[in-house]
């Protein structure tokens, strides 16, 4: 069943989301950005993406902070499949040693 | 057949054409979007989405950035404002991809207008623009809708078999499942990475979204804190030029 306040989040999350497609479209296509805005708006996805996982980097359990360290050590050089299965391994094999 | 007649028939061929040529462009992006797919429809789920508000906000936002954002941070009840609040940041800088596709939009109607940019995601701006300049036409309708239908397909398809199949497999935290966020995570910004000096704000958002989680577990302050500093950060950082 679709619950009344995930359809509300869901149904502004996508507005939102579409204001910002149509809004550069409509309000900047004959203005020049500013550099600063523009580098906020290149570095926004990254700042919330790192946000969102902090609590990772900051766990007291050691085998998670080790697989985590694996797993960026991965996404650094592989494409996702093999960093997610490298993720996943390593996070159980980690705990189940120091366990 | 009136000569009109006739050439609408050859337009109407070459934007198939351009269809299929789009289709053809798009499928290795829409495979690599199957892992991200699958596991963002599977968090979902165990997060206390119904299977069918999956597709939902797939299919009504098709952003995948703000999608894994808002389901990490989702709780029930959700909180609604710091979602959307989220939603707006990622996807900021859909303003500035919307900006330089208009010059190269304006053989297009308002409507079709507003159609393209429903399905602008990051590959099919990068794809569209390119094909563009290729043809030196503007953007070609075909091509785009051929390549951003085809990602949007794969999208909604897979995150829907995601939260279908991410109950079969238990739950994900037990063993290491839970790491493969992250993971997801760390590759999204692999692929944002421009260099050292650019990740700069990022690590301010690291480490003060990391030590407000420290000193403020409950609720969810490490976001705005993270997401704000960063923002501060970049735009102290920024040379004007």
């Amino acid at each position: 069943m679709i619950d009344p306040l995930h359809a509300l989040t869901i149904a502004l999350m996508a507005l939102t989301t579409y204001m910002t497609r149509i809004g550069g479209y409509l309000l900047l296509r004959n203005r020049t950005v500013s550099v600063r805005t523009k580098a906020v708006m290149e570095c926004a996805p990254g700042c919330v993406l790192i946000t969102v996982i902090a609590p990772d980097f900051v766990t007291g359990h050691p085998a998670d902070l080790m697989a985590l360290a694996l797993t960026t050590l991965a996404a650094t050089r592989m494409p996702i499949l093999p960093t997610v299965i490298i993720s996943i391994v390593s996070a159980a094999i980690l705990r189940s040693v120091l366990a | 057949m009136s000569e009109l007649d006739v050439q609408s028939d050859v337009v109407a061929d070459m934007r198939r054409h351009q269809v299929w040529h789009g289709l053809r462009d798009a499928w290795p992006v829409m495979l690599g979007f199957v892992p991200f797919a699958l596991v963002l429809g599977a968090q979902a789920v165990q997060k206390g989405f119904a299977v069918i508000e999956v597709p939902m906000m797939t299919g009504l936002n098709f952003g995948g950035g703000s999608e894994f954002a808002a389901v990490e941070l989702w709780t029930s009840p959700p909180h609604v404002l710091l979602i959307v609040a989220i939603t707006f940041l990622v996807n900021s800088r859909h303003l500035l991809m919307g900006a330089a596709l208009a010059p190269l939009m304006r053989n297009l109607s308002r409507r079709q207008a507003f159609a393209v940019l429903f399905l602008m995601c990051d590959e099919s701006w990068a794809m569209g623009l390119a094909d563009a300049r290729r043809s030196g036409s503007g953007l070609r309708l075909g091509y785009f809708f051929g390549v951003a239908l085809g990602l949007y397909g794969c999208w909604i398809a897979f995150t829907t078999i995601g939260a279908l199949v991410g109950p079969v497999l238990g739950d994900v935290t037990r063993f290491g499942f839970d790491m493969a966020f992250p993971a997801v995570f760390l590759v999204m910004l692999a692929g944002m990475w421009r260099g050292p000096a650019a990740a700069r704000p990022w690590l301010v958002s690291l480490v003060v979204a990391g030590a407000t989680h420290l000193l403020l577990p409950d609720g969810a302050w490490y976001v705005p804190a993270g997401a704000f500093s960063g923002v501060v950060a970049a735009y102290a950082w920024a040379r004007p030029a």
